[in-house]
């Protein structure tokens, strides 16, 4: 009797571990046909002509180099204006802050931004920003609607990576006589920055792949934006009008894998960062 | 990745030091300094509360017209969404929204689970490598991309295997399915590291498999933080729209089968924007403002149940 | 490849576009012009955009600037000098007839009924095609066809096609709200180009061998019945001024009528050429 138990014991471990063995490789194929579909249908875009040339026509052939600067333009642009306020918020929240009614309301206006749907967050630039400001469509007002969507997320790694650096080398700093702001920016920051920078990085990539919100904020137009005032139409937003319009299959294909190697770009960025930081600090 | 872990913030490590102890011999314009420096750091967290506010202003503002005209009640709870004949009730956006986050969640939460499973107690650190940054990257992809996946390679898989057309709900699932999968994923697998090892190392002793304490111990354990990854996928899912508008047909109109076109309060709003004017428009910043409620509410009851949880034990 | 200096004319265009939009900024004057404004319709918009592009690097130092606003509006502001073209995917309304405006074709635009190709429907009366589209008929056997169900195709409410279809089929009616609503010609061919049961419509420009355009009351629709008037789905895209075409105005529409622009950018947006006939 004893030794069914144990062999249905064992029945149930292999088959449920067999079901977690699914699980596992099923999300890796799901990656794998993404990218393996997005790679084989849009290498042979990538040519010279193709990213460096401008699209003409009525069916944008030629190439979408307007998008990728309009595309690089307002990721820049929104980190620019984002990063330090989100640095310095985390600062806040990690050092200084203390429990109490004003820190929840924080938090809970972060956590609520952060689950916006970008969809109304390119609503709401396009009623601030676009229309009630009169920027019109442009590269900041885009930027600055970005921005209000990657705060949060910049607050939350900042604020985890200024937690992590230890609590002795502080103390070491408070016990030399330093006051909080030469300890915070002299020993912690830098302690925390390539955290920091990882966390940064990742926001950006999420910025270079937003659709909804750059759309209403930017417009649809192509152009190569010099002033942060001009119009642009970026990568995602080619790629869904590209898609949706359907007749050029072959560009829409090269726009996705050229957004798909910037944001993987980004992410293995971020990665060889955070990976040389934990080999520094052994 | 953590980038999405709920705040539960430990008391900060603040060291009155330098700025209220008695014994510091700090000046006087030092101490102004600290101040100054203080208040400039809470204003920069303060840009998020604002951001909150101006949302609701700006949005709202722009939507409240519809609300008056027609009625929130009517607004809400209308069962016919024809804006051009000047109906404007959204129920039936709601009801696919609903039934769009349903199916994605009973797809994608047990995968999401298992591989955070996978990753936490199963895998060996090498196999941790490869599968860790395939998640990552899943996270990473843009939503349009993942709608034009599933526009040029579902859709016409399904429609050659299941007849119609392609588009629908099934469809919808199976691409909302992978997109939440990073999100609760990475949150379940934090959730379980942060189980003690003590827990395991007993249940082990105790002649119980691998399985088992997963399944008995584990996950009851971590249980308030798989809840809260399944409510974030939720409003992660239901907020979706890229993905969502490449696939799903855009009939406005509850679909009577799984492979039938259908519109959800988010595909709406990019498909009728581009020309609507008028109380169209206004309507669909009211869209707008109800769907960043539905989203606060989710946050919310991650708050409710984390407290609840805590006081559980 | 066309980088830098055609790019640049572009920019200027499209950002002057931009920026000036409707205003519009010289009136029809004659030979003096350098430059000349184009608003109305979203359906021509392609073609005016295109060609005004090229027709700039081809005269340099003269501007044509585009908008579209939808063909009443652009109706409007020839008459009443705002611009100096006015498209127009419509006829004249009786009322607009006192306006003095010129009419120019410049286009045929017929729509054509397509199902995938492995369905053995090869034709529809006009009545057929307005109830499948009102949801009426729900399965191709009710018109000789197989025992399948009927996947209805329709484009998003913008669609200059959609608004043509609408009044050359439908009438007053509406079309089935269950009706899968797509936001492009393109995908509207590819959707029906891969599921057996499906239908929709498209210019005839974009019918291609992906898709099986059907007969509408018997007429076959290519280049030849759209000319001579017999297949009924069509109509003009117009050009109109204020009095008859001057100078720089046109310069630029006979530029657009050319054989070259005709045979490559006018049927690039799927359209035909008006020399192809038509009334």
């Amino acid at each position: 009797m004893q030794s069914r138990e144990r062999m249905d014991k064992r029945i149930t471990n292999g088959v449920a571990l067999g079901v977690i063995w699914l699980a596992a490789v099923a999300t890796v194929a799901a990656l794998g046909t993404i990218l393996v579909y997005v790679i084989v249908n849009g290498i042979g875009q990538l040519t010279p002509a193709f990213i460096f040339g401008w699209p003409h026509g009525v069916n944008m052939e030629g190439g979408i180099w307007p998008t990728i600067q309009a595309t690089l333009y307002v990721t820049a642009l929104a980190m620019l204006i984002t990063t330090p306020i989100a640095v310095l918020a985390a600062v806040y929240l990690a050092e200084y802050a203390v429990q109490g009614r004003l820190v929840s309301t924080i938090r809970f206006a972060a956590d609520s931004l952060a689950s916006v749907p970008s969809i109304v967050m390119g609503l709401f630039g396009l009623a601030l920003f676009v229309e009630g400001i009169g920027m019109g469509f442009s590269v900041i007002a885009a930027a600055l609607a970005l921005s209000f969507l990657l705060l949060p997320i910049i607050v939350r790694t900042t604020e985890e990576a200024i937690r992590a650096v230890p609590k002795y080398i502080r103390w070491g700093s408070y016990g030399l006589g330093a006051s909080k702001w030469q300890t915070v920016s002299r020993i912690v920051l830098p302690s925390a920055m390539p955290r920091i920078t990882t966390g940064v990085i990742l926001a950006a990539g999420r910025a270079a792949g937003e659709t909804a919100v750059v759309i209403y904020t930017m417009g649809t137009m192509i152009n190569a934006p010099v002033s942060p005032l001009d119009p642009g139409r970026t990568m995602p937003v080619h790629l869904m009008l590209m898609a949706q319009e359907g007749i050029n299959m072959p560009a829409a294909y090269g726009t996705a894998l050229l957004l798909v190697l910037m944001v993987l770009g980004f992410n293995l960025t971020a990665r060889y960062i955070g990976r040389r930081n934990r080999r520094m600090q052994g | 990745m953590a980038d999405n872990k709920q705040a539960q913030a430990p008391e900060p490590d603040v060291t009155p030091y330098a700025s209220d102890s008695s014994l510091s011999t700090i000046s006087k314009a030092t101490y102004f300094k600290e101040a100054a420096l203080r208040n400039l750091f809470l204003l920069c967290a303060c840009v998020a509360v604002a951001g909150v506010g101006l949302i609701f202003l700006f949005v709202g503002l722009k939507g409240w017209p519809i609300f008056e005209k027609v009625g929130v009640w009517q607004f809400l709870t209308g069962a016919t969404w024809y804006p051009t004949k000047g109906s404007f009730g959204i129920l039936p956006l709601i009801v696919n929204s609903l039934l769009a986050m349903a199916g994605a969640l009973v797809l994608g939460a047990p995968l999401a689970i298992g591989t955070a499973v996978f990753l936490s107690e199963v895998a060996s650190p090498r196999l941790r490598e490869l599968v860790r940054p395939a998640v990552e990257l899943l996270a990473g992809i843009p939503s349009v991309v993942y709608g034009f996946f599933g526009l040029v390679l579902l859709r016409p898989i399904i429609a050659r295997l299941f007849g119609g057309l392609g588009f629908g709900l099934f469809t919808v699932w199976l691409i909302l399915a992978v997109m939440i999968l990073p999100t609760i994923a990475a949150l379940t697998e934090d959730a379980l590291r942060s189980v003690p090892e003590g827990i395991r190392e007993a249940s082990y002793a105790m002649g119980a498999t691998k399985w088992q304490t997963i399944w008995r111990v584990l996950l009851p354990a971590a249980k308030i933080g798989i809840i809260d990854a399944i409510i974030l996928g939720m409003g992660r899912a239901i907020g979706e729209t890229m993905a969502v508008v490449m696939v799903a047909g855009n009939a406005r109109v509850i679909p009577d089968g799984i492979f039938k076109p259908f519109l959800t309060l988010t595909t709406v709003i990019v498909m009728d924007m581009p020309y609507a004017s008028g109380d169209h428009r206004t309507a669909l910043f009211g869209v707008a403002i109800i769907l960043f409620i539905i989203s606060m509410l989710f946050v919310a009851s991650i708050r409710v149940i984390s407290r609840f949880g805590k006081e559980m034990g | 490849m066309r980088i830098s200096r055609s790019a640049a004319c572009l920019a200027v265009a499209i950002a002057a576009v931009c920026l000036s939009g409707l205003s519009g900024c010289t009136k029809a004057d004659g030979a003096s012009q350098t430059s000349l404004t184009v608003t109305g319709s979203t359906t021509v918009l392609p073609i005016a955009e295109v060609a005004a592009e090229d027709f700039q690097t081809a005269n340099p130092g003269k501007r044509v600037l585009v908008a579209g606003v939808g063909s009443s509006a652009g109706i409007e502001s020839v008459a009443n000098g705002t611009s100096d073209i006015g498209t127009s995917s419509r006829d004249l309304k009786p009322e607009e007839l006192t306006l003095g405006l010129v009419d120019t074709k410049i286009a045929l635009d017929a729509i054509a009924v397509i199902v995938n190709p492995s369905n053995p429907v090869t034709g529809l009366t006009k009545a057929q095609v307005s109830d499948i589209f009102q949801g009426k008929i729900k399965n191709w056997k009710e018109v000789g066809g197989p025992d399948l169900e009927i996947g209805l195709v329709n484009r998003d409410e913008a669609s200059g096609t959609r608004e043509a279809f609408s009044k050359f089929v439908l009438g007053k009616a509406d079309f089935d709200p269950t009706a899968a609503v797509l936001p492009g010609t393109g995908q509207v061919r590819s959707v029906v180009a891969q599921a057996a049961g499906a239908v929709g419509y498209i210019s005839l420009g974009f019918v291609d061998s992906t898709v099986k355009a059907l007969d509408v009351d018997g007429i076959p629709a290519n280049e030849k019945t759209v000319a001579d008037g017999t297949y009924p789905l069509w109509r003009n895209l117009h050009f109109f001024t204020k009095g008859e075409p001057k100078g720089l105005v046109k310069a630029y529409i006979d530029y657009v009528l050319s054989d070259e622009i005709q045979n490559t950018i006018v049927r690039d947006a799927g359209f035909l050429p008006i020399t192809a006939g038509g009334k």
